[in-house]
């Protein structure tokens, strides 16, 4: 997948920076001013407004699961860890809260345009994975319709090929997908009248 | 009694874009002469120079080397972005400054940097909107094989497209490179609207003389049809490209030829402008402030001294004009003035465009 960076709508964005005062993170409120975010640090809980902040970092050295107002890993925007100390379980702490970029202290003039963009890029692709695979899974479940709605067409004197084509003509007809098609007509609990359907 | 005060320079006296290190040096020199004789301040600049020779790898080391063995804190220099990419880790281990005072492709705001000359939305943005109305929107892009071509060149790619535009071809050749032959042939095979030059030095020569042979075989290949676009030429290169100069766009905050400014035909170019701005910018940040020369640009730029000397605290980026000028019988001439345009590195701030020309458009 090749993905298009744009930087345009950072302006005015706001980055919430959950650590404590400390001259490691000066370097960050500044650049992210820059970049022209607006920063509002906090420490050590967040406040509700993070509901509707743009970023959010936080401090993967004294951070902890019951700071975040979300289950680890449902942050709803993209997530920077600070991180220090490089002991294997913060970062693995880091991880499972849900880091989708990473800044290391302390932070000096570099690396935070380039987290901001890898942060929203991985968290966009991981919404649109997880929308994918719940579509996927609400097909999965539809399983058992489409075999009885193919089952019926077959009752009705079809053979299993004929019973599938038909189910997609209506889909088609339709516009709709093939799994709401057998829905349809198993509701209907009847053949429609003809192939192809009619438009409702 | 004047402070002695070390100032380093770092700029390439040969090499390929050896025009404008001379063009920036001017300017610095030419300021440092001014601080050092006048009397109202206290302070007096010791230039210490180092010279690179055009050779990347050599900016780094020779940064250091200035910062160890003399007392400067401040250096001004660098031409190309891969250059002052290689000193600012130099300057953060020793909390010290580069100035840097020609146009660049944004994307940085560097504590250790005062950049002085303009970014993208000060001259390809207004350059860009101000071409679409008049030329079109189908573009070749050209440039040398570094950050400053295919940055410049993927923010124009995006405002093209966004534009409805058509990207129609887009090359890069090494610095220094003169193999121009197959750029010329795919731009006659296209035949876009614009060309978009991104080429520094000797190559830019060439491309250029050759393509304004191009447009003595075919007429649309001239400037009225399909212009050659710049957004870091000033007069300073001038005289290397000649005759084929003629008719050739660039956007920049300063011309020699410009209208109703107080500095008119005081510098020469752009280049030369900046690098004596940003001495003066320095001298007025220091003056009556002993030991105020070691410290760092951020504690030097308090509110009140940041909004003396126009750099804007955040970014550490300057307002600047934002003026298109094209080559007439020999010179720039203003043809379009977008009024004063604050930086907008990262290009985040939605209003800070240039907007509508204030149609100073001169016939």
């Amino acid at each position: 997948m090749k993905r298009r960076v744009r930087s345009q709508n950072l302006g005015g964005a706001r980055a919430m920076m959950l650590h404590r005062p400390h001259p490691t993170v000066q370097a960050l409120e500044r650049q992210l001013t820059a970049i022209g975010l607006q920063v509002e640090p906090c420490w050590p809980d967040l406040p509700p407004s993070v509901m509707t902040a743009d970023f959010v970092f936080f401090d993967a050295d004294y951070g902890h699961d019951s700071q975040f107002p979300w289950e680890a890993g449902e942050a709803p925007m993209p997530l920077i860890a600070l991180i220090g100390s490089e002991a294997p379980g913060r970062i693995e702490w880091a991880l499972n809260a849900g880091a989708d970029a990473q800044l290391v202290k302390p932070i000096g003039g570099s690396g935070v345009f380039s987290a901001l963009l890898t942060a929203r890029a991985a968290f966009d692709a991981r919404q649109a994975l997880a929308a994918e695979i719940a579509s996927l899974r609400q097909r999965l479940d539809q399983r058992q319709t489409v075999v009885r709605a193919v089952g019926m067409l077959i009752g009705l004197g079809k053979s299993e090929d004929e019973a599938y084509a038909q189910l997609r003509a209506m889909a088609m007809a339709w516009r709709i997908s093939f799994e709401a098609a057998a829905e349809r007509v198993v509701a209907a609990q009847r053949p429609p009248r003809a192939e192809g359907g009619r438009d409702e | 009694m004047k402070r002695q005060i070390d100032l380093g320079l770092l700029y390439s006296r040969s090499g390929s874009y050896v025009l404008i290190s001379e063009a920036c040096r001017l300017g610095v020199l030419t300021a440092i002469d001014e601080v050092n004789a006048d009397p109202a301040l206290d302070i007096r600049f010791t230039p210490v120079e180092r010279d690179p020779g055009g050779n990347l790898d050599l900016y780094g080391p020779l940064c250091e080397e200035l910062l160890q063995s003399s007392t400067a804190r401040h250096v001004i220099g660098c031409v190309t972005s891969s250059s002052r990419k290689e000193v600012i880790p130099t300057l953060e281990r020793a909390r010290a400054s580069l100035w840097y005072v020609v146009p660049y492709e944004g994307f940085e705001a560097s504590d250790h940097v005062v950049y002085t000359h303009a970014c993208p939305n000060q001259h390809l943005l207004p350059l860009l909107r101000w071409s679409f109305e008049r030329f079109g929107k189908s573009a070749y892009l050209t440039g040398s094989n570094y950050i400053w071509g295919w940055e410049m060149n993927r923010l124009a790619r995006e405002r093209i497209s966004e534009a409805g535009g058509e990207i129609l071809g887009e090359r890069y050749l090494p610095i220094g490179s003169t193999d121009v032959e197959r750029m010329i042939a795919e731009i006659r095979a296209t035949r876009p609207n614009f060309i978009l030059n991104n080429l520094i030095g000797q190559t830019q020569y060439t491309f250029l003389r050759a393509y304004a042979a191009l447009g003595q075989l075919d007429p649309h290949f001239t400037a009225q049809s399909c212009p050659v676009l710049s957004c870091n030429l000033t007069e300073c290169e001038l005289p290397a490209i000649g005759e084929a100069a003629e008719g050739l766009i660039a956007a920049g905050p300063y011309f020699r030829a410009t209208q109703g400014q107080p500095t008119k035909g005081r510098f020469g170019s752009s280049h030369e402008a900046s690098g004596y701005a940003a001495v003066w910018m320095l001298a007025r940040l220091l003056n009556g402030r002993p030991g105020a020369e070691q410290l760092p640009i951020s504690s030097l730029l308090t509110p009140e001294a940041a909004a003396q000397i126009r750099v804007d605290r955040h970014t550490h980026h300057t307002a600047l004009p934002a003026l298109i000028g094209q080559v007439r019988a020999g010179q720039f001439e203003v043809i379009a003035d977008f009024g004063r345009v604050d930086a907008d590195p990262w290009l985040t701030q939605a209003r800070s465009e240039a907007g509508q020309p204030k149609l100073r458009v001169v016939p």
